[in-house]
């Protein structure tokens, strides 16, 4: 084992702050893209024009060469996924592969399916079950107990911006002292497009460190993700070194900025009508139902990019090949023509007709989400345990939801019986 | 009733709740769900489902 190269090193300027950087890149300053999103979708169904530059916001540099689409209804952004073999993934080769690497995100099929196929097998849900009681409740129970007898909390800054990190570093087997630079690093990963420079110093050093770490943990192996994926295998086939370390690379942010995002807006969702979260307190069981209601009415990622590998039309726009075309998952799931009224939060909403698109469709659909409902799951009911009376803090400001995607609020002022 | 989980990401299919959606209703056998049928999260065959153990 290298002790040296197991040590995380943090930026050359250690003052570099990435969560800024990314936050920024989405829009601070705007409430909500769903009111533009109805207008342009009554419009057509498929604009030639980036998502973000829609709202005003700053071209993505790594696909300035390219024309973009954005397709906004839920029957086309399904039939983008449905079809790989014409819109790619292998436009984040350029997006991300400068910084994450040869991630499983980059890949279409064959090489896409063979690799996924052995990850996914680290992560399905009879393999994360046992994750509940080992790994996420200690971490759950932890944090609500720096609060649980205050009356009131900041349920964003004290848990949800916490604990999926926390539980990835558990997983990992991180060094606890370490894991603001690995957050730090794994942010600036994806500021390829603002700070291209900081991407892949970034890259370099989490790279040089998971190297060293999957052969510490491939010689010795433990109960942790690593040592579990340096070994899993599917019909004889282990992952290559370079594909496990682009993935570990991608895990804090993919796992971690994700699921704490979700959990925050399925909380505010819920205290903002506060007979549907009683319903939930009440009946545990409606649970699944509540996460898919917040991950269809505010989901996280907003839209899913692809680039055309062949010219091709989408609702009579010509596409040419080489085109960027974003599936914007958050409009598809406000689509009024799969979802009636769909700008409201019903957990009892009847969705016989779609499924949102809040983990995406197709190939690629989150790797992670049996991890994040768990998570989710343990952390709602821990709050609805423990925290009774649980209600929006009528002395502090409301949570506000905001940008144009990775949309989160930033506090989530609440009161409750102590 | 039993289970069979996609084996490219992790979608159950529970004999007892079907896939509505799908057009396929609850208590459905999976003997019984057509071959055309896709996974409804990943869009993977049939054929790629394996019993669960539960």
């Amino acid at each position: 084992m290298n002790a040296t190269a197991l040590k995380i090193q943090d930026f050359d300027d250690p003052g570099f702050n990435p969560f800024d950087t990314f936050d920024d890149s989405f829009g601070r300053h705007i409430d909500s893209p769903y009111p533009r999103l109805a207008e342009l979708r009554e419009q057509a169904r498929v604009h030639p024009q980036e998502y973000k530059v829609l709202f005003g916001l700053p071209a993505d540099l790594t696909t300035l060469d390219m024309p973009h689409f954005s397709v906004l209804s839920y029957e086309l952004v399904y039939q983008v996924y449905a079809n790989p073999q014409i819109y790619s993934n292998r436009i984040f080769e350029r997006m991300l592969g400068p910084s994450f690497g040869r991630t499983v995100v980059t890949m279409d099929a064959p090489e896409h399916t063979r690799y996924r196929r052995i990850f996914q097998k680290a992560f399905m849900p009879n393999v994360i079950a046992s994750w509940g009681d080992n790994l996420v409740q200690p971490v759950v129970d932890d944090l609500m107990a720096g609060f649980v007898g205050r009356g009131k909390a900041d349920l964003v800054k004290e848990f949800t911006s916490l604990y999926p990190f926390h539980i990835i570093y558990r997983q990992l087997g991180l060094p606890p002292g370490d894991q603001r630079i690995f957050h730090k690093l794994a942010v600036a990963l994806t500021v390829t497009s603002t700070a291209v420079d900081k991407a892949i110093e970034a890259s370099e050093k989490l790279g040089a460190y998971y190297e060293a770490l999957t052969d510490a943990r491939f010689e010795h192996p433990g109960e942790d993700l690593v040592s579990l994926l340096t070994r899993v295998e599917v019909e004889g086939e282990r992952l290559p070194k370079e594909i496990l370390v682009s993935f570990l690379r991608q895990l804090i942010n993919a796992a971690g900025d994700t699921t704490y995002r979700a959990t925050s807006n399925l909380l505010v969702c819920l205290l903002q009508h506060p007979e549907q979260l009683e319903a939930v307190r009440r009946d545990r069981s409606l649970i699944p139902q509540a996460i898919d209601e917040a991950l269809r009415l505010e989901c996280v990622v907003i839209t899913g990019f692809r680039m055309a590998l062949v010219d091709t039309e989408l609702d009579g726009v010509r596409i040419p090949a080489g085109s960027a075309v974003e599936a914007v998952n958050g409009s598809a799931n406000r689509d009024p023509a799969r979802f009636a009224d769909p700008d409201r939060f019903d957990i009892f909403r009847k969705t016989t007709t779609s499924r949102h698109m809040g983990f995406g469709y197709g190939p690629h659909v989150c790797i992670g989400q049996h991890l994040a409902r768990l998570e989710i799951t343990r952390a709602l009911n821990a709050m609805l345990d423990r925290l009774p009376n649980l209600r929006l803090d009528p002395d502090m400001p409301p949570p506000r939801i905001y940008g144009v995607n990775m949309r989160h609020p930033e506090h989530i002022h609440v009161r409750f019986d102590a | 009733m039993k289970k069979w989980m996609c084996q490219q990401c992790g979608w159950v299919y529970d004999e007892a709740k079907g896939d509505p959606i799908g057009g396929i209703p609850p208590g459905t056998r999976w003997a019984d769900v057509p071959d055309s049928w896709v996974c409804p999260d990943c869009g993977t065959p049939k054929s790629d489902f394996e019993m669960l153990e539960i």
